[in-house]
């Protein structure tokens, strides 16, 4: 029997038929789980076509056109995660086959709940990002949510400031500008186009709905007392975000999150706030994490190194 | 490991389409291109009855140029087949990937494309299209 705070579940694929997903507990409202898998740890190439078995007629069309195989694989995994994943929160009731799902006017995907036999099922939110490295799937019950995942050797980008004049806003490119060493700069450049991209990915808007160069997004010290270290002095590192035609007006409802994941990526999530909160606790996210080979093996990564706070959490 | 993965999708994948030839007028190598950044052919050549062929191959000059600067940002291999039809959803372009490439196309034809416009571009043939439309705009 397993303890209950075991990090590490193993299941072992033993038959043709997929054995059952682990159940697992909601996140609470202001909590974000993140769930990913990482493509080149799968060794066993009979996997993914068991995986493909529970993708629609459609998903499966998407997968096969992809050109080349690491695009087909990382095209399968990622709704191979998100039908695991979403199956999990409804107490497995809903097999990862039967979700269907819709694009909203503007492309973002959502849950169509079918009238179901379960009773009530929970409000769930969901939002995945993949590179051809690492799948993620961030989910959170009630809040709208949005991440964006880079890899942090991701190959050079052409011209950091040309593209950021091009498209992000005055003050960030001020930021930028102000790193001397290319590799430091690509770097605070990838922490900026992953949040800017969750928190276009929140809004469900779309690229054109909200343009980049709308908003600015800074990282600043909270001078709220309550979030200072009893130890520095010096408040906790925040990510704020700001509309360009109006600074004053910085945007309250949403939260961000940046962290490291798996030693390799940069993930950045962006919830809307629960207004109902006490305060302390909109300041900051919490996140759980785990990695996952669905069917497979799941481990529970929050409190190991493969997730490095860079800030937003508590 | 790659080849265990091309097996597991060698089993389930319907035959590939054969690569089609956007247009088949790429026998027409008497069309000069002078300055890619201000002008196509199209708007300067004499009017003759060749008029509509010269259009049509300035067109695949523009799809060849568009699948390079693709296939460089997207670092992908030579045997990798990027033609007008190619979809950059299914090339893995991601957004990041899919800026820098408008950036790219830009640069190379001296154009700028507008947010809005970026989002009807699915294939390489759409993306040549929207230059060659912005190119004339230009040059009138």
């Amino acid at each position: 029997m397993l303890p209950l705070q075991s990090n590490l579940v193993a299941r072992r694929l033993i038959a043709s038929a997929l054995p059952s997903l682990p159940p697992a507990p909601l996140p609470s409202r202001r909590e974000v789980h993140l769930w990913y898998i990482v493509p080149n740890e799968i060794k066993d190439a009979s996997l993914f076509q068991e995986y493909m078995e529970i993708l629609s007629p459609c998903e499966k069309e998407h997968v096969l056109s992809m050109k080349g195989e690491l695009h087909k694989k990382c095209a399968l995994l990622s709704r191979v995660l998100v039908r695991t994943t979403l199956s999990r929160y409804t107490d497995c009731k809903i097999s990862p086959r039967s979700f269907k799902f819709m694009k909203n006017r503007f492309g973002k995907p959502e849950i169509v709940w079918e009238h179901n036999k379960f009773g009530l099922l929970p409000s769930l939110q969901f939002n995945i990002s993949h590179t051809s490295s690492l799948v993620a799937c961030g989910i959170t019950v009630d809040a709208p949510i949005g991440i964006d995942i880079e890899e942090k050797q991701r190959r050079p980008v052409t011209n950091i400031l040309s593209l950021a004049r091009r498209y992000f806003s005055p003050n960030e490119v001020q930021y930028l500008n102000s790193f001397v060493d290319p590799e430091i700069q690509k770097i605070e450049f990838l922490k900026l186009w992953t949040l800017k991209e969750a928190y276009v990915k929140a809004l469900g808007k779309g690229f054109s709905g909200s343009p980049f160069k709308d908003f600015t997004i800074r990282f600043e010290r909270s001078k709220d007392l309550l979030l200072t270290s009893e130890k520095s002095k010096i408040g906790e590192l925040r990510i704020a975000i700001e509309t360009v035609s109006d600074p004053e007006s910085v945007a309250t409802n949403w939260r961000f999150a940046l962290v490291e994941l798996h030693g390799s990526h940069f993930a950045a999530i962006c919830i809307e706030r629960d207004e109902e909160a006490p305060a302390i606790e909109q300041e900051l996210l919490k996140l759980k994490v785990w990695k996952t080979l669905p069917f497979v093996e799941d481990e529970c990564v929050s409190d190991t190194d493969a997730v490095t706070n860079i800030c937003g959490l508590s | 490991m790659a080849s265990t993965v091309a097996t597991a999708f060698a089993i389930s994948a319907a035959p590939r389409r054969s690569v089609q030839a956007v247009n088949g007028f790429s026998s027409l190598k008497s069309v000069s291109i002078s300055s890619q950044r201000r002008c196509f052919p199209s708007t300067r050549m004499q009017p003759s009855p060749m008029g509509f062929r010269v259009s049509c191959a300035a067109k695949k000059e523009t799809v060849d140029k568009i699948c390079r600067i693709v296939k460089k940002q997207l670092a992908l291999s030579d045997d990798t087949v990027v033609a007008g039809h190619s979809k950059f959803s299914e090339l893995g372009a991601d957004s990041l990937d899919t800026v820098e490439i408008v950036m790219g196309l830009e640069e190379e034809f001296g154009i700028c494309v507008e947010e809005q416009n970026a989002q009807n571009i699915l294939t390489v043939q759409d993306a040549a299209d929207l230059i060659e439309k912005l190119a004339q705009e230009k040059a009138l």
